[in-house]
């Protein structure tokens, strides 16, 4: 199997202190759907901007395709297409012209540009749009039509920053589906998201990445193999804000010593705690905490997800992050709370 | 590589004119735009001509105030559309089409000046209005079309200049306050420290002083006499100097700020 991309110590540092990826080396092949998941602020957006040549490295390689991304640019773009996170379409051209724009720029020949034009407008569902100027375009339909910028010339290799953030489900099923199309047909694409639920339906292989480090890559199989068993999740009853803090340590403490639990992590409002076998596993603790005289708000059992996976390597769970972005880009736009 | 250069120069010039073409293709999706374009330099030309006719009567050479001031204001056009790319390529930059573009295999050099032609056929159109409605008013071009067609070279390299300059400034800040702040802070000092509206011998010698400064003054000391009385060869070898380092140093700065776009 050759390798699409293939990233080493990959790092991009602005204003010479703001690491915003940091140290990343990852190998995606031919044909697979490789997703980098993680919180805002993560590093995704700046990692697959360095992939498709907007964003020079401060230091590290990478390759896709086997050409390197400072040497041969020019290279890296006619096989890489690029769909961004934002909107990412012109309001004043319509549809069709925003696409043959496109063409042309990728160099590809009249014909070529009307029939793809035409077979990536039916793909996309845009047929009857076409003519029409974008500023009448619906918030899926600019995605749709974003995304088909990125595929005018066939790219071996399809980037896509966040494909459904913001987007109604039935919009998101639809694009995943197109997603799966265009890799059915040998396009290797490499995704950002911070959707678990995009990662485990679509990804062969995903990178955890917070802070701008990988901190696991695997399949989503694998990397919730990691968690053996299930995850109980337990709240406790509303007391005072100080003595909230004690009690949880005092019921971390007493489960980490029970021999069935293998691990407990704090969240926010809840305790995780990983066990083989959940059903076993409840009435114990429910006992345990009755016998040392402690409440219960509620107790939850569930399947390991990605966001466990997350929570193991980080401490903390994705989807708290969403939001309180930090790193480069919100560098300038962060406010004091 | 060498065997590529030929096919990357014709796909550079291609790329030019499909960026040229998306930009006038607006003004076919919005008509009114280009009615207001058009209107513009007719607005300004009935206004200064009534407001600054009495300077006719301060010893004034030139004969009519429209004679005097036609050519000032084909300048003057060029100096108050330079933020006019600016504002395209911020709105780009706002939706995230530029970030798209720079993905492409397209020209850099083609997207900065298909923007800069795209402003000059609009400076172009925008004089004709002028000579028709000025030659009504019975302002006359002295050296006839060769004047016309030198007229727009000049000007034309000016306007890529001041454009350019102005598009280097938005692409690096990337946020339209403070294009419009610098853009408002050098347009009018340019167009006062020049003899556009009054001979330079009725300004003060500090004035006469900074014009030498001023590309904007080369390119009106050169066109006016084209209008005026015939072609004066010094000043229109100065201007094209001038005004052509000028578009090449404003290209240079814009693609530079293009370069830096992406981080």
């Amino acid at each position: 199997m050759t390798n699409i991309v293939e990233t080493y110590n990959l790092t991009k540092v602005y204003n010479k202190t703001i690491r915003a990826v940091d140290d990343i080396s990852i190998q995606i092949q031919e044909g697979e759907i490789f997703g980098l998941l993680g919180p805002n602020g993560a590093g995704k957006t700046t990692t697959i901007h360095m992939l498709a040549t907007i964003t020079r490295p401060t230091s590290g390689t990478a390759r896709v395709g086997g050409y390197d991304v400072l040497k041969e640019p020019r290279k890296v773009r006619a096989i890489t297409g690029y769909s961004a996170q934002e909107a990412g379409v012109d309001e004043y051209s319509s549809g069709r012209e925003y696409l043959t724009l496109f063409g042309h720029y990728y160099h590809l020949d009249n014909r070529t540009i009307r029939s793809r034009v035409d077979e990536l407008l039916e793909l996309l569902e845009l047929s009857d749009a076409a003519d029409r100027l974008v500023a009448t375009y619906s918030g899926g339909m600019r995605k749709r039509l974003e995304i088909g910028t990125a595929l005018m010339h066939r790219p071996k290799l399809l980037v896509v920053d966040e494909p459904t953030l913001g987007l109604d489900i039935q919009t998101r099923v639809r694009i995943w589906d197109y997603i799966r199309t265009l890799n059915k047909d040998g396009m290797s694409i490499l995704l950002t998201t911070h959707y678990l639920e995009e990662t485990d339906k679509l990804c062969d292989r995903v990178a955890i990445v917070d802070h701008g480090r990988v901190v696991t890559l695997g399949t989503p199989d694998e990397l919730k193999g990691e968690i053996h068993g299930d995850v109980v999740s337990l709240t406790l009853p509303v007391e005072e804000p100080g003595q909230q803090a004690q009690t949880i340590e005092k019921v971390r403490q007493l489960l980490s010593a029970q021999p069935f639990v293998k691990d407990v992590q704090p969240t926010a409002e809840a305790l995780n705690i990983y066990v083989d076998q959940g059903g076993v596993a409840v009435p114990q603790i429910l006992r345990l905490l009755e016998a040392s005289g402690l409440q219960v708000g509620e107790i939850a059992l569930a399947r390991p997800s990605l966001d466990d996976v997350f929570l193991k390597y980080t401490g903390r769970k994705i989807r708290e992050e969403k939001g309180k972005a930090v790193g480069a880009r919100a560098a300038w736009i962060r406010r004091p709370r | 590589m060498d065997q590529e250069a030929p096919i990357v120069m014709l796909n550079g010039l291609w790329d030019t004119w499909y960026t040229l073409v998306r930009y006038l293709r607006t003004f076919v999706h919005n008509p009114f735009w280009m009615l207001i374009l058009l209107i513009q330099p007719l607005v300004w030309l009935v206004l200064f001509t009534q407001l600054f006719q009495s300077i006719t009567t301060l010893g004034f050479t030139s004969g009519s105030y429209v004679q005097f001031f036609a050519p000032g204001l084909i300048v003057m056009l060029a100096v108050f559309n330079a933020n006019a790319l600016a504002f395209r390529l911020l709105n780009d930059i706002n939706y995230g089409v530029l970030v798209k573009m720079i993905a492409t295999p397209v020209n850099r050099y083609s997207l900065i000046v298909g923007g800069l032609l795209y402003i000059a056929v609009t400076w172009v159109l925008q004089v004709f209005v002028v000579l028709i409605v000025s030659f009504l008013m019975g302002a006359r071009v002295e050296t006839g079309v060769g004047g016309v067609l030198m007229t727009f070279l000049i000007v034309s390299l000016l306007g890529i200049g001041l454009t350019g300059i102005v598009a280097a400034i938005a692409v690096t800040m990337k946020r339209p306050e403070p294009v419009v702040l610098i853009a408002n802070l050098i347009t009018l000092p340019l167009m006062f420290l020049s003899s556009i509206l009054i001979p330079a011998y009725l300004t003060p010698q500090w004035i006469q002083d900074a014009m030498k400064f001023n590309p904007v003054n080369y390119a009106i000391l050169a066109v006016r006499p084209m209008f005026l009385t015939g072609f004066d060869w010094t000043a229109i070898g100065q201007a094209l100097v001038v005004c052509g380092v000028f578009a090449l140093v404003a290209i240079f700065v814009e693609t530079a700020a293009f370069r830096r776009f992406g981080g």
